[in-house]
Order: C-alpha cells, then structure tokens, then sequence
C-alpha cells in the first residue's frame, strides 16, 4: 500500500498544488488548513509523513511540530519560506527531521519525502549493534539501555545507527548529510548539529558531556570516546 | 636628549592648546614690555642718582678746594717744619668735613719743578693713589683753578667701586704747585641702584608670573565653552547623536550653543527620519520576497507539471510551457537576489568563514557554468598555481560570486575565450575572470556595480541576469574585507578582480594578480 501523506498549509492553491504533485507520483495524500486541529488530524489519519508549513493560522507551524513529536515518531518536513532566520533551526529543534524552502521543485519536495520514507539500514543489516551502554535493534527499530527501552524517531535511530555500525570512524557533516538524509551537495550543518543534540538528550547520562555520541572537533561525529 | 623631549613636548602642546599658545604669546608680550620699562626706569633711576651725587661733590669740592687756599694764603709759616705740618693737618680736616666720611684726599705735588721737592705729600691713609688717572692730572696742571673731574673705579677688597675723583692745582708758598685731589667712593648710590634694579627685577619676574596665571584663567574660561563644543561635535561625529552643550546667558557664547544644539538637533531628527525609513524600506522588501514565495511555489509546481507533460500538448502551448518554466526560474533568481540584498541592507548577513582551497571552489564554480559556456562557444581557460591556495571564506559565497563573474563573461564575451587566473601572496589571495568580448566605457565601468544597471539597455539580453548580481557580488567582498576591482575597455573586453585577505582581519595592501591581467595586455602579440 502507498504511503500516506498530510499536508498542512493555509494556502488553499498551495495545498491543492502539492496534492496534485504527491498524488501523481503515488502517495495518498490528506489536507488540513490550520495550526488549530491539526493534531487531531494526524491522529485520525495516522500518516507516514507529514508535511508542515511554519506560518499557519491559530497555531505556528513549530508547536504543531511539537504537539506531534511528543505522541509520535512519525517523519515531519517543515515548508518554510525563510532560510536563514531562526524558523528553521526552531523548527529543526520542535522535532522537524527535514526542512524545504519555498519556493520548491516537485523533484525536491518528493526526493526528501522518499529519503524520510526509505526503510532504516539496508537488506542486509539483522541483529543487533552494541554501542557502549546501548543496544541497537535493527529490524525491531529499538534501542535499548540494559532493560530500559528508549524512544527515538526513525531519524535518529538512523544517525545512531549510522554512527555505531562504524564505532571510531569520524563522520563528517556531509557525510551524515548523505547517509542519513539523502542529501548530495547539502552544505546545511544545522539539520545535524541540531538532530546530534536530540539524539544526545535522549541517550546521553549528562547531554553536555556527551560519551556515546561525540564530537570531532573540526571535523564532525562519532561513535565512542577517544 | 631630555631638553629635545622637553622641547617637543612644549612644541607639541602648543600646536595642540590654543588656550597655550594664548597663555604663551601673553606671557611673552608682557615679558618684552616689563623689560622695557623696567630698563628705562633702572636707567632713569642710576641716571638721577649720579648727577644728584656729583653735583653735591662738585659743591664740596669746591668749599674744600677754596678752604685749602685760604688756609695757605692766610698762613704765615717761614720754615719748611711748619709748612709741613699745615700742610698735613689740612688732609684730616677736609677728610672729616662735607656729608659723607667715603672721601679721601691727596694733596700731590706737580712733577717737572725745578726746585727739589724736600716736603712730604699728604695723602689719607687707605687711598691708593694710582686710581687718579694720569690725564685728569695733566689736564689739572695746565687748568687756571677751575675744578676738574672724571669717573673712575675704585679697588676695594678685590672688587671695584664706582667713584669720582676731583682735581684743582693749589699754590703752595715755599713749596710751589701742588694738586688737590678727593676721590670719592660712590659705592653706597651704586648699591641704591642695585636695590632698585634687583627690586624692579623681582617685581617684574612677579608680575610676570601674575600675568601668566591671569591670561590662563581667562583664556580658560574663554575656551572651555569651545573646547566642550569640540567634544561635543566629536560625539556627534561618532553616532551619539543626542549630545548637547549647555546654554547659559545671553553672550556669544551662549549663542554659540544654542545653534549648535539647532544644528545637533536637526541632524538627528533627519538622521533618525533617514533611518526609520530606510528600515522600513528592507522591511518592505523583506517582506515582499516572502509574501511572493508562498504564490511562486504553486506556480512553480504547476509549471513543472505541465512541463513536464508538454510533449502531450501542441507546439504552441508546448513553447509556452517552456517559455513559463524558464521565466519562474528568472522569477525565483529574482527573488532570491532581492532578498539576499535585503538582508545586506539590513546588516543581517554573517560570512561562514572556513579555510577552504580557493582553487577547489574555483573549479567548482566553473563546473556550474560549464553548461552556459558550451552553449555560447565561450572556452574557459585556467591558469591556477600548483598546490592548494588555502584563505579563509565563506565557499557558498564565494562560489556564487565566481560564478556570477563567469555568467557576465559569457554574456559579454561574445563566444571569445575566457580566462581565469588564481594568485596567492603571504597575506591575500585572488582570483581574475577576464573576457575579451565588447568591454565598458569608463562611465560604464563606474556605474557597473550599482543594482538594477545594465552596460547597454539597448542591447539583447540573452542569458537573463538579475541585474543584482554584481551588487551582491560586492557586498559578499566586503562580508570578507576583501576587495572587487573591474578593469574594462570598449572592445577588448572586461576583466574582474577578486583579492580576498589569507584569514579575517590580515591586512594586505596589494593583490597577487595584476589587473588588468597580463595577457589582456600581451593578447595584441599573441
């Protein structure tokens, strides 16, 4: 069955257009208008992905971010119309895995939701990856402290996973960018630095003295101290 | 060394304090008229001291001259022991006589007589008889009894004391011509005068000092008004436009401040007005550039589709859907260009400096315009230095400023070859994008990085610039110190040159490459 898609935006011809975009290329889509309700739409719909303008009527775009973060793991891609103000990174930080600027290509728009939609690891990866106090669950999609399960959004169980399938090996930004995100030729340092923090507050003992995930300085991240 | 340093010092503060150099030239000027004046009244003053003295030892002389006649005429000594002892109480007697005791007399026999002096000349005790000098004698000699004087100097105890010696010729019975002479010391006006000097002298050096301290504190309470107004202006020169001066009264002064604080003040409100308008204005922009996303976006999407499905359409709306699809493309650029400028404007952008390969990003922004090049025939040629060429910039930036650079050398270059050199120094790096294509007038060259302007509005524009490139292009130079210089000539072509310091805050006073480029120049020969 095809992915389902909601797509929350005020403007009527926008929101109609990405339909027509979605659809042609396969997805099912659902429409809401409003920041106000838009929680109670996810929930009725149960979508794979949302789509998530930032200036929206009633409520922004963030605290709808928020709202669904903290009930769900599903992915969240932020349209924004500003590239450098804070929205992004204040949306990054509310739980958004992604973000597209408008004005947008329809080849842009569907690349990142596929890259969001794709399966964790590839065929291949079974079992379970350990990464100091951490077990990875692949195929169940879980990570484990000891007998404490930890909750993590597909995303960041990708970028932990990415990070511990390979213990010591230096990732840098781009690196991550590709493997995680699916980006080429993406210079965006913001989406890691702000999703490496997420991860940290999740599964570090004290975020700011991070030991599982730490930096590299200059270069980027990795698994492991030292 | 310490008397230059102390030398420079007052020079240097002179030239700096106008309220110095007012306090120096007064002192001076009064210092030249107090020694005017106070030489003459030293001059008047010794002058009157001596003429009062020597008409009171004319007098005296003359009563002692006359009293040592009569003594001889009235005396009716026979024998030369009697002469002798008349003639050696009169030198006591005019010695004690007269107001002062400082006299001294000699009563000298005239050389050149033929009778054999056999009596002794009287002369007091402590004078010495040489201070009479040799021609007041002589003149005495020939004189028919009138008083004779002159100025001499009196040794005493190794110092000299100004005196007045006195001569007359006496006749002595039995014993022939003789000379009176009275020395008289003068040391007592001489040390009047010196205590009216040394007094003129003090009082003078204090009324000095009293003039100095006067014309400082006037001048001071003259300048500090101006001195506060400099300070003032200074502040406002520096962006602290709310600054005023104090107005009090109703002198020159005061009218001084009070037009300067109507100047201040209009100054800021026009400043402020200027401000506030301009801010409102990089709203507006803002503003707009982000309202039209949100329209542009649909517009875009339905543009792709339908591109995308024209081979289904008929030849005219299948030109027109390609026709749209490149006109959003412009429409975006547009956009995009504003909003950037905007952000320039309203001081919003940060560089995100990092050492990068000035050659890597280089070569990356010839890969992106590669595409351009080959459809106007344009070659690219590069000539770049072995090895990385390492600075510190922002690559996105600098990347898009090349390919700007590049973009207009097409465009301009009339399908002729473009070249691009990369130069590095210890301090700064540079990059050098020539064409030989139509070139620019000097007017032309002067207007090239204004927003908006186009080289020949009348000619076909083809590859559909912003017309805001090259004013972004600038503002990315400034972002990193460095600088953008365009060197062009009407059908030769136009070369662009970026200099851009090794790291942030080097300063480097000249650019690796020359521009313009030596093979602009050599291109006649090749």
């Amino acid at each position: 069955m095809s992915h389902k898609i909601l797509v929350v935006d005020d403007d009527n011809a926008l929101r109609e257009m990405v339909g027509i975009v979605l659809e042609s290329e396969g997805f099912r889509v659902a429409f809401h208008d409003a920041g106000s309700g838009a929680l109670d739409r996810f929930t009725e719909e149960a979508p794979d992905l949302v789509l998530l303008d930032v200036m929206l009527p009633g409520k922004t775009g963030i605290e709808v971010c928020r709202e669904i973060r903290a009930v769900s793991g599903t992915p969240i891609i932020m349209l924004t119309a500003k590239t450098e103000s804070d929205d992004v990174v204040l949306g990054l930080e509310a739980g958004a895995d992604d973000y597209v600027v408008k004005p947008f290509d329809p080849g842009v728009l569907t690349a990142r939701i596929r890259a969001r939609l794709r399966p964790i690891g590839s065929a291949s990866d079974e079992g379970t990856v350990k990464i100091g106090p951490l077990t990875l669950d692949i195929e169940g999609h879980e990570v484990r402290r000891g007998a404490e399960k930890i909750s993590l959004t597909p995303l960041e169980f990708s970028l932990l996973l990415a990070l511990a399938q390979k213990p010591n090996l230096v990732f840098s930004r781009a690196m991550l960018l590709e493997k995680v995100w699916g980006y080429r030729h993406n210079d965006d340092t913001r989406l890691v630095n702000v999703h490496v923090q997420r991860l940290r507050s999740k599964i570090e003992d004290d975020p700011d003295n991070p030991k599982i995930v730490t930096t590299v300085r200059g270069v980027g991240y990795k698994a492991g101290q030292g | 060394m310490r008397f230059r340093g102390v030398a420079s010092w007052a020079i240097g503060l002179l030239r700096r304090s106008l309220q110095a150099r007012a306090v120096f030239s007064t002192v001076v000027i009064s210092g030249l008229s107090l020694a005017l004046v106070g030489g003459f009244l030293s001059y008047s003053i010794g002058g009157g001291l001596f003429s009062t003295r020597q008409a009171q030892v004319l007098a005296e002389s003359e009563r002692a001259v006359v009293e040592v006649q009569n003594t001889f005429a009235s005396s009716s000594v026979s024998n030369e022991v009697a002469l002798q002892t008349l003639m050696n109480t009169i030198v006591p007697s005019i010695e004690s006589t007269g107001t002062t005791n400082s006299r001294r007399v000699a009563l000298l026999r005239s050389p050149g007589q033929t009778a054999v002096q056999v009596l002794q000349s009287p002369i007091s005790a402590d004078l010495d008889t040489s201070v009479i000098p040799a021609d007041l004698r002589a003149k005495v000699r020939v004189s028919t009894g009138k008083l004779l004087y002159q100025s001499v100097a009196i040794p005493v105890a190794g110092s000299e004391h100004p005196g007045i010696v006195v001569g007359a010729p006496v006749q002595i019975p039995l014993a022939g011509n003789y000379e009176l002479y009275l020395v008289f010391d003068l040391n007592s006006e001489q040390q009047t005068l010196d205590f009216v000097q040394r007094t003129l002298v003090f009082g003078g050096l204090a009324l000095l000092l009293i003039i100095g301290a006067i014309s400082f504190f006037v001048t001071d309470w003259l300048v500090r008004p101006v001195r506060l107004a400099a300070e003032v202006s200074e502040q406002l020169a520096e962006g602290a436009l709310d600054r005023r001066l104090p107005e009090r009264g109703e002198d020159i002064l005061a009218v001084l401040a009070r037009s300067f604080n109507k100047m201040a003040q209009s100054l800021q409100s026009q400043i402020t007005q200027l401000a506030s308008l301009s801010k409102m204005q990089q709203r507006f922009v803002s503003d707009v550039s982000h309202e039209l996303r949100t329209p542009l976006t649909t517009i875009k999407l339905a543009g792709d589709m339908i591109f995308a499905g024209r081979e289904t359409l008929s030849p005219p709306v299948k030109r027109s859907a390609e026709l749209m699809h490149d006109q959003i493309e412009r429409f975006e650029t547009l956009l995009n260009d504003l909003l950037e400028i905007s952000r320039y404007d309203a001081g919003a952008v940060t560089a995100d400096l990092e050492m990068q390969d000035l050659n890597g990003v280089v070569g990356m922004a010839i890969a992106g315009i590669e595409p351009l090049a080959m459809s106007k025939g344009s070659e690219i040629r590069i000539d770049i230095p072995q090895g990385p060429v390492d600075a510190e910039m922002d690559g996105r930036r600098i990347e898009r400023l090349l390919r700007n650079l590049l973009a207009n050398a097409i465009e301009h270059g009339e399908g002729k070859p473009i070249h691009v050199a990369v130069g590095a120094s210890e301090s700064a790096v540079a990059v050098t994008v020539t064409d030989e294509g139509v070139g620019m007038s000097r007017a032309e060259v002067d207007r090239v990085f204004d927003r908006f302007w186009r080289a020949d509005p009348a000619r076909k524009r083809t590859t559909g610039g912003t017309g805001l490139g090259l004013a972004i292009s600038l503002e990315d130079t400034h972002l990193h110190d460095g600088w953008l210089q365009v060197w062009a000539k009407p059908n030769e072509g136009a070369s662009f040159r970026l200099t851009l310091p090794r790291r942030k805050g080097m300063v480097f006073t000249q650019s690796p490459l020359p521009l313009p480029p030596k093979k602009a120049k050599n291109r006649g020969d090749a």
